[in-house]
């Protein structure tokens, strides 16, 4: 009582966490434009999978400017004057450009010849580069040694298993009835969101027996309305639940429930960069 | 610092020929005051609710042996400071000669990712209004008076502390005050176990608020009460 503190405001607010979705989204959507190459079941999704993703870089391209307090200056990321190689977000911001003129590229040559091996190399080439996206968005976090949960080494293997399992929820929302892409998409699906579930046990066990900080940012993540969000929407319902439900229907090879699935992954996925974003900061304000 | 210790080639710790600035506050010397405070807002005309530097304070011990322990609070300067590593465009850089940790103004995109990276949320982002300059919208932070220091003058908040709790000068100099405080005193840093190698020095500090506290987490809804009324306060 009678102590003065003085409270400092979290450095990311939760645009950052929708950056983060939308960003997933669409390395998972290039994912499966690639994945169509290969397995023919996902052919219907090609084009699909490459203009959401296309648009969706479209929004968290925009979404990632309008969240710097300098906006005009985003080009100052790309002045090789200016940069430095040690910002993972440097790097981050090269990769999504690179990122993006290939999706051009490749929207380009779909419209042109659907089935070249230019295509297919395209395809490869933009695939390569969406996969840097979440494992940069995950090194954003890692690297800041004094933030509990955030500096450990899984966060980038965190951000491409949701990534994976978020993108396969769209295509799987985006592939309706069809039942050869349904079939693999369940598969994508259970597999990755299992992965982002182990991966969540190991944050949380390794966090619980950290130091006060760890330990105080794991009562942070697990009690109140971050707890609610993290591991009422995040694990249970949005891991948990379609892991179950998936595995039940991978177990009787059927497709129906997928889209509640996808659902509740899509959920999910938001609430768990939601929570990781903006738990961990939650102690340090108090510092 | 010895050559073994020096683990990045940033470090200017013990590198010959290098001045190398820091401060020692010694918190025994500290009366709660302030002016340390006043001092800095009048020298950068800080807006309101945010502070190039701070004085915290904890009422520690049990009735009736209980005691105010301040804990004045600033950017640490440090050796190998993660906020340089962690901005994409260098507008947060370290000068070799003296060890400051100054930010380009001009060059900051405002992405707050060196705020993240600082243990010691010495940063903060300016509002989009100011009635006397136009640096705006970007982050800033305590620069050790870098311009005073450049012309021989000591830093506004050392120049006005009443109790001489806040020494500032070069480490490197074996002769000078601060050398001498660190040599004969035991002093602590804040957050050691992160490795920046913070360059400000407290003597007497109090483990209550060197550390996370677990009562952060006991209090935390009469912590949110605070938060809520201090948002509110500066229209946060």
């Amino acid at each position: 009582m009678g102590d003065y503190v003085w409270f400092h405001d979290v450095s990311w607010h939760a645009s950052y966490a929708i950056y983060f979705f939308v960003i997933g989204i669409l390395a998972g959507l290039s994912f499966l434009s690639y994945g169509s190459w290969i397995t023919p079941a996902l052919r219907p999704l090609r084009e699909k999978a490459a203009y959401g993703s296309m648009i969706l870089l479209a929004i968290g391209g925009l979404l990632l400017i309008a969240d710097l307090s300098q906006p005009q200056r985003f080009f100052n990321v790309l002045n090789p004057m200016y940069l430095n190689f040690t910002s993972p977000l440097a790097w981050g911001a090269l990769n999504i450009v690179a990122f993006g003129v290939c999706s051009v590229l490749y929207i380009l040559e779909l419209r042109k010849a659907p089935d070249s091996a230019r295509g297919k190399l395209l395809a490869l080439i933009t695939a390569l580069l969406a996969l840097g996206l979440p494992i940069y968005t995950g090194y954003d976090l890692t690297v800041h040694q004094s933030r509990p949960v955030w500096n450990t080494p899984v966060m980038p293997v965190l951000f491409v298993a949701l990534a994976i399992a978020s993108g396969s929820a769209v295509g799987s929302l985006l592939s309706g009835g069809n039942e050869g892409a349904q079939r693999v998409l369940r598969e994508y699906m259970l597999w990755s969101t299992a992965g982002v579930g182990v991966i969540l046990i190991s944050i949380l066990g390794t966090t619980n027996y950290g130091g006060s900080a760890q330990e105080l940012t794991f009562m942070i993540l697990t009690t109140g309305t971050i707890g609610t969000i993290f591991v009422g929407f995040g694990m249970l319902a949005g891991t948990a639940a379609p892991v179950a439900m998936l595995f039940l229907a991978h177990l009787r090879q059927q497709t129906s429930g997928l889209v509640v699935a996808a659902l509740l992954i899509l959920v999910g996925s938001a609430a768990l960069r939601y929570a990781l974003l903006m738990g961990p900061q939650q102690l340090q304000t108090l510092y | 610092m010895s050559e073994e210790l020096r683990v990045s080639p940033i470090e200017t710790r013990g590198k010959a020929g290098t001045r190398r600035y820091a401060m020692v506050v010694d918190t025994r010397r500290c009366i709660g005051c302030m002016a340390c405070q006043v001092a800095c807002k009048a020298e950068y005309d800080t807006p309101l609710g945010v502070n190039r530097t701070w004085v915290p304070y904890k009422v520690v011990g049990k009735y009736p042996t209980v005691k105010k322990q301040f804990l004045p609070r600033l950017c640490n300067h440090c050796d190998d400071p993660p906020c340089v590593r962690n901005c994409p465009v260098e507008a947060t850089y370290k000068v070799e000669e003296g060890g400051f940790v100054l930010q380009r103004y001009e060059r900051c995109i405002g992405c707050r990712s060196c705020m993240a990276a600082c243990p010691y949320n010495a940063r903060f982002m300016l509002p989009a209004n100011r009635t006397y300059t136009n640096i705006t919208n970007v982050v800033d932070k305590c620069t050790f008076c870098f311009h005073r220091v450049t012309q021989n003058l000591v830093p506004a908040c050392v120049q006005t502390c009443i109790g001489r709790a806040r020494v500032f000068g070069d480490i490197n100099d074996p002769t000078s005050e601060v050398s001498y405080l660190v040599a004969r005193n035991a002093t602590q840093v804040l957050r050691p176990e992160e490795g920046t190698k913070p360059h400000v020095f407290y003597i007497g500090a109090d483990r209550n608020q060197t550390e996370f506290g677990r009562d952060a987490y006991r209090q935390r809804e009469v912590m949110e009460l605070d938060r809520t009324a201090f948002k509110n306060h500066f229209n946060i």
